[in-house]
C-alpha cells in the first residue's frame, strides 16, 4: 500500500533538497536559491534557476511615455533579486530549512506524498519587497508552482510579473491552448481562442527589438525540444514539458532571449545566436498602449500596480 | 527660354514650360490595344539612363545635356529609382525637422522679411546634390509624326529638362506628374533627353514629410504621342439624386488646341454591356456630353465597387479611329447630412490606414506588385479607406482603389512641419505657406495637380490640403479652390486644429491626430460643428496598437464620430547586407551615419517593411470588421 501512496523519494542533501518521483526528479538548491534541476523522463529542463521576472524590453511606447525611466528599478530587480529564505514542508509538516546536523536523522529511503518548498526572493528595489515562489511536488510527480508578490507602497508600476525558466537548448517549437498570435491585455480582442502550434522560437522582428511574443489567457503550453546538453544523450526523439493552468489562465512568452538581451539590441541582427529557450510564465502583463509613441500612457486598466499583492499559480507536467 | 539655377531659390518659380495637369486617362489606338493593355501611343523611357552625380550645384557637369557632350564616363542608373539607393548620395531619415538641421541655417524666403529673397540658398549650397541624367532614344515607329510629350510621374525635388540640347522646362512638386511638350525638338532617331535633378529647392520647405529624404527620378518616365485630335482632359461629372435612384452624367473634354476636323463619340455601358449613354460631337477644343440620366443607377461603395465603363472614340474626318479612351467611373453620393458624413445614404465609417509608398529594397519607387499586395492586405483585414500620406501616390493606385472599393483621402503634396513645430511645441514664427504671398502659387498649384489628375475617381471622398503645415491664408485659399472645383467631395485638413482662427474656412471635417478618446468625447459633447475623424491614430510603432476598443466604442456613442486612419500601414526601413553576418537586414534612420535623425521612428506600420504583417494586424481585422461598410 505504502508504495502506491508515497511515490516521492526525498533526498535531504547538504546543499539541496532532491525529490524523485514517477519519471521525474527535482533538485531544489539552497545555494542557487531555487529549482536547479527539473528532469522529466531523463531530460533536464533547466539551465539556470527560475527567477521572478519583472522587466520587459522597452517598447517604443514605453520609451516615448517614460515608463521605462519611471519603472527602471524593476530592471535591476529582474537581474539582481536574490533568495533570502527557504521553507520546506513534507506531507503537511513544516520542516523549516533543514540542514546537517539536523538532517542526519534522515536516510536514503525517505518517502512522501507531497513535498513543498518555498523560496523567498528579495527585490533590489527601493523600498524592497518580497516574492515567494512555492513549489509543490505532488505524488504523481507533477509540479505545482505559486508565485506570490508582496505589494509595497511607493514602488513604481510593474512592467510585468512572472517566473522565468531558462532551458538548456532551443526549443523546436511549442503548442499552446489560448489565443492566436501575439496578445497583450489591451490588444487581445481580435485574437481567436484555439490550440496553436508555433515552429521554433520566433522573435517578432520589431524594427528595434523590444518586448514581444506574449500570449494572454493561456490554458496550457507545451514546449518541445530535440537536444540536450548531456554529453551521453544520444536519444534523438523530441521531448516535451507542459505548463498548465490551475485556478486561472496565465500568460506566457517562449523566446530565445531574456528581456535584458532584447533590451540591449538596437537591431534584430544584434541579438545573440539562439542557444536557450526562455519561457516566461506571467501572472500579470502590462498593456502596450497605442494612442501615440511620445507620451500617451497605457490605459489605466492595463497597468500593474506594485503596491498591491499579486499571486498566480500553474503546474508543470512532463 | 534660358534656364536659371536661381529658380531653385525662388518659391515663385515652380513650373516652367510644363503642360497643364490633366486627368489620368490613357489613350489607345484601338479597342484591341485596350484589351491588351498596351498603347502604341506610349513609349516607356524607364530603364538604364546615363548618370553623373555631383554633391552640389557648383560641381555639377554644366552642359551635360548637349547631345555631343562626352558622357562616356557617366555611370548607369536605373529609372525609376532613388539616387541614394544607388549609393551616390547619403541615405537620411528625419521626421519633422528640416533635413539640413544642424548643418545649414535657413529661413524660407520672404517669410521674415520681404527683402529676404533666399538668393543662393539652394543654388549655391555646398551640400545640395545634383543628378545629371541622360538617355539616348529613337522614337518608336508608332509615335512618329505626332505631337509628342514626355511625362515624369515623380522627380524629387526639382528638375530641369532638355531635349537634344534645347531647354524644355522646369518642375517641382515631386509627387505629381510633370509633362512637357517635346514636339518642337524631337527627332525620329538619336534623341538625347537630359534631366538635371536637384535634391533641394524651395520645394524642400513644402516637402517635409516624415520619411527618408531621397532624390532622383523615382517614378516612371514615358513618351506619349498625340494624334491630330487628342483628348487632353476628361472630366466626368457623375451625381446621384437625393433619393439615390437616378444618376446624372455629364462629360467635358478638353481637346488639343485647334484640333483637326473629326468627331468624338462617347459610350457608357454597364458591366453587362448594356448601353447607358451614347453621343457624338464634332471635335472642338472643348466638347461637352450630357446631361444623361441613368435610371436605377447602381452605386459605387466599398462593398460593391460598381463601375460603369465610359469609352471615347476619336475619329478623323474620314471616320478613321485616331484614339480610344476607356475610363471606368462610378456614381456615388457623398454629403453631410445633419453634420454626419453620409455615403449613398449610409453613415460613413472610415476603417482606414495611412499609407506611405514603401518597398524595403526600392524605397518609394514601389512596384505594381507592391500595390496589388497592399490591396490584398486591405481586403483581408477589413481596411476600407486609405490616406495617401502625404502626397499623391502613383497614378495607377487610384484606379486600383476604385476597383477595390477603397475610400481615399487624396492628399496634396504638402508638409511644412519643420516650419511651425519644434521639439513638439507649436512655434510658427517662420511658417510656410502661412499667409505669405510669394509661396501662394506654388502651394495652390500642388492642389491643382492633385485635383486635375485624380478628379474622376469615385474612390476619392476627400481632398486633403496636405499634412501638418499649420494654417493661414494660403491653405484657406486651397480649401476654397477644392470647394470651387468639386461639390461632390469634402475637404480635409488637420492643421487648422493648430490655428483655430481658420476653423470656418478650412476643412469640412474636424480632423485630429493622436487625439485621446477622452478629448474626442469632449469635442463631440460640446456642440460640435463638424463630424470628427482621426486623420492619424493608433500609432503602431513597434509593439503597439493597444487600447483600440476605446476608439471603436465611440462609433456607437456618437453619430458624428466617423472613424479614422491608423498610423500607418507599413514600416519604412531599408534592406541592407549586414556587415557581420552577410544577411539581409532592415535598417533605419541613423544607420547610415545620417544625422540629425529620428532613428526608428519610421517603424510604425501595421506591416513590417518587408510586407509581413505585425501581430497587431489581427486586432485591426477584428475591430475594422465590426463596422465594415
Amino acid at each position: 500500500m505504502a508504495n502506491t501512496t508515497t511515490n516521492l523519494r526525498v533526498i535531504f542533501g547538504d546543499g539541496t533538497l532532491g525529490v524523485a518521483g514517477p519519471a521525474c526528479h527535482y533538485i531544489f538548491s539552497y545555494e542557487r536559491g531555487g529549482l536547479e534541476s527539473l528532469v522529466q523522463h531523463g531530460k533536464e529542463w533547466l539551465y539556470r534557476t527560475p527567477m521572478p521576472t519583472f522587466w520587459r524590453a522597452t517598447t517604443d511606447n514605453d520609451r516615448g511615455n517614460g515608463f521605462s525611466q519611471d519603472s527602471a528599478m524593476w530592471l535591476g530587480a529582474d537581474l539582481f533579486s536574490h533568495c533570502v529564505a527557504v521553507a520546506i514542508n513534507v506531507d503537511d509538516q513544516d520542516l523549516g530549512w533543514p540542514i546537517a546536523p539536523e538532517t542526519n536523522r534522515f536516510s536514503n529511503h525517505e518517502w512522501a506524498e507531497k513535498v513543498q518548498i518555498a523560496f523567498t526572493y528579495q527585490t533590489t528595489t527601493v523600498p524592497k519587497t518580497n516574492v515567494t515562489v512555492t513549489y509543490q511536488v505532488f505524488n504523481d510527480g507533477h509540479l505545482g508552482v505559486t508565485v506570490h508578490y508582496d505589494g509595497q507602497p511607493g514602488l513604481p508600476e510593474l512592467p510585468a510579473l512572472g517566473l522565468r525558466f531558462i532551458m538548456p537548448t532551443p526549443a523546436v517549437g511549442f503548442d499552446y491552448t489560448g489565443l492566436s498570435g501575439e496578445t497583450y491585455p489591451d490588444r487581445m480582442a481580435g485574437a481567436v481562442a484555439g490550440t496553436y502550434h508555433v515552429v521554433g522560437l520566433p522573435v517578432t522582428p520589431y524594427l528595434r527589438p523590444q518586448e514581444n511574443g506574449m500570449h494572454m489567457a493561456t490554458e496550457a503550453v507545451t514546449v518541445t525540444r530535440h537536444t540536450t546538453l548531456n554529453n551521453t544523450d544520444v536519444d534523438a526523439t523530441d521531448f516535451s514539458l507542459s505548463v498548465v493552468q490551475t485556478t486561472a489562465p496565465f500568460a506566457f512568452s517562449c523566446l530565445p532571449y531574456t528581456a535584458e538581451q532584447l533590451e540591449a539590441a538596437d537591431h534584430i541582427e544584434e541579438l545573440p545566436a539562439v542557444r536557450r529557450t526562455v519561457l516566461g510564465v506571467y501572472g500579470a502583463v502590462r498593456g502596450v498602449g497605442g494612442i501615440d509613441s511620445w507620451g500617451a500612457d497605457v490605459e489605466p486598466a492595463y497597468h500593474i500596480s506594485a503596491e498591491v499583492d499579486h499571486e498566480f499559480s500553474f503546474e508543470i507536467r512532463g | 527660354m534660358e534656364p536659371s539655377i536661381n529658380w531653385l531659390d525662388d518659391p515663385q518659380v515652380f513650373r516652367v514650360g510644363t503642360l497643364p495637369a490633366h486627368s489620368d486617362h490613357r489613350a489607345y489606338r484601338s479597342g484591341e490595344e485596350i484589351e491588351r493593355g498596351v498603347s502604341s501611343y506610349i513609349q516607356s523611357l524607364d530603364g538604364d539612363w546615363q548618370f553623373q552625380y555631383a554633391k552640389n550645384p557648383a560641381e555639377r557637369p554644366v552642359g551635360f545635356f548637349e547631345p555631343d557632350y562626352d558622357r562616356d564616363h557617366f555611370f548607369t542608373i536605373q529609372v525609376p529609382g532613388h539616387i541614394e539607393l544607388e549609393n551616390f548620395s547619403q541615405i537620411h531619415y528625419i521626421n519633422t525637422l528640416y533635413p539640413w538641421e544642424g548643418k545649414v541655417y535657413r529661413r524660407p524666403a520672404y517669410v521674415l522679411s520681404d527683402a529676404d529673397t533666399g538668393a543662393g540658398m539652394f543654388s549655391a549650397a555646398d551640400n545640395n546634390c545634383v543628378g545629371a541624367y541622360a538617355k539616348r532614344f529613337d522614337l518608336e515607329e508608332p509615335l512618329r509624326n505626332n505631337r509628342v510629350t514626355v511625362q515624369f510621374d515623380g522627380v524629387e525635388q526639382a528638375m530641369y529638362l532638355w531635349l537634344n540640347g534645347h531647354f524644355v522646362g522646369y518642375a517641382e512638386d515631386s509627387f505629381s506628374q510633370s509633362e512637357f511638350d517635346l514636339t518642337p525638338y524631337i527627332q525620329d532617331t538619336d534623341n538625347v533627353i537630359a534631366v538635371e535633378v536637384f535634391k533641394q529647392s524651395t520645394a524642400a520647405f513644402l516637402e517635409d514629410q516624415d520619411m527618408f529624404r531621397f532624390s532622383g527620378i523615382f517614378r516612371s518616365v514615358r513618351l506619349t504621342a498625340q494624334p491630330e485630335i487628342h483628348v487632353n482632359d476628361l472630366a466626368i461629372h457623375s451625381t446621384v439624386t437625393a433619393d439615390l435612384t437616378t444618376g446624372h452624367l455629364a462629360v467635358t473634354l478638353q481637346l488639343n488646341d485647334h484640333p483637326a476636323a473629326g468627331t468624338v463619340s462617347l459610350t457608357v455601358t454597364d458591366d453587362q454591356g448594356e448601353m447607358v449613354a451614347e453621343a457624338s460631337e464634332k471635335a472642338t477644343e472643348q466638347v461637352h456630353f450630357g446631361d444623361f440620366e441613368v435610371a436605377n443607377v447602381r452605386l459605387w461603395c466599398h462593398s460593391d465597387p460598381y463601375r460603369y465603363h465610359l469609352q471615347l472614340t476619336v475619329r478623323d474626318a474620314d471616320g478613321a479611329v485616331l484614339e480610344v479612351v476607356p475610363y471606368d467611373f462610378g456614381f456615388r453620393r457623398f454629403e453631410l447630412v445633419d453634420k454626419v458624413m453620409m455615403l449613398n445614404g449610409q453613415r460613413l465609417i472610415l476603417n482606414g490606414v495611412n499609407r506611405h509608398e514603401w518597398n524595403p529594397d526600392r524605397g518609394r519607387a514601389i512596384t505594381q506588385a507592391d500595390m496589388v499586395a497592399d490591396l490584398q492586405v486591405f481586403k483581408e483585414n477589413n481596411i476600407n479607406a486609405v490616406r495617401t500620406c502625404h502626397y499623391p501616390d502613383q497614378i495607377p493606385w487610384y484606379t486600383m482603389c476604385d476597383e477595390a472599393g477603397i475610400y481615399m483621402m487624396a492628399e496634396t503634396n504638402l508638409e511644412t512641419h519643420g516650419s511651425w513645430q519644434k521639439m513638439g511645441a507649436v512655434e510658427p514664427s517662420y511658417n510656410v505657406p502661412g499667409s505669405v504671398s510669394q509661396w501662394r502659387d506654388a502651394v495652390l498649384d500642388r492642389a491643382k495637380n492633385n485635383y486635375e489628375v485624380f478628379k474622376n475617381h469615385p474612390s476619392i471622398l476627400f481632398w486633403s490640403l496636405g499634412n501638418e503645415s499649420y494654417a493661414g491664408e494660403v491653405l484657406a485659399e486651397m480649401n476654397a479652390y477644392y470647394k470651387r472645383v468639386d461639390s461632390t467631395r469634402l475637404t480635409h485638413y488637420e492643421g487648422v486644429y493648430r490655428n483655430r482662427a481658420y476653423a470656418d474656412r478650412i476643412s469640412d471635417v474636424e480632423s485630429r491626430m493622436y487625439e485621446t478618446p477622452e478629448n474626442i468625447k469632449a469635442y463631440l459633447d460640446d456642440h460640435p460643428e463638424k463630424p470628427f475623424l482621426n486623420c492619424e491614430y493608433m500609432h503602431d510603432m513597434g509593439n503597439s496598437l493597444g487600447g483600440m476598443a476605446s476608439y471603436v466604442n465611440l462609433i456607437n456613442q456618437y453619430p458624428m464620430y466617423q472613424g479614422g486612419f491608423i498610423w500607418d500601414y507599413i514600416d519604412q526601413a531599408l534592406y541592407v547586407t549586414d556587415e557581420v553576418t552577410g544577411n539581409r537586414v532592415l535598417r533605419y534612420g541613423g544607420d547610415f551615419d545620417d544625422r540629425h535623425s529620428d532613428y526608428d521612428f519610421s517603424g510604425d506600420g501595421l506591416m513590417f517593411a518587408n510586407r509581413q504583417p505585425k501581430p497587431a494586424m489581427q486586432e485591426v481585422r477584428y475591430y475594422y470588421g465590426q463596422y465594415n461598410n
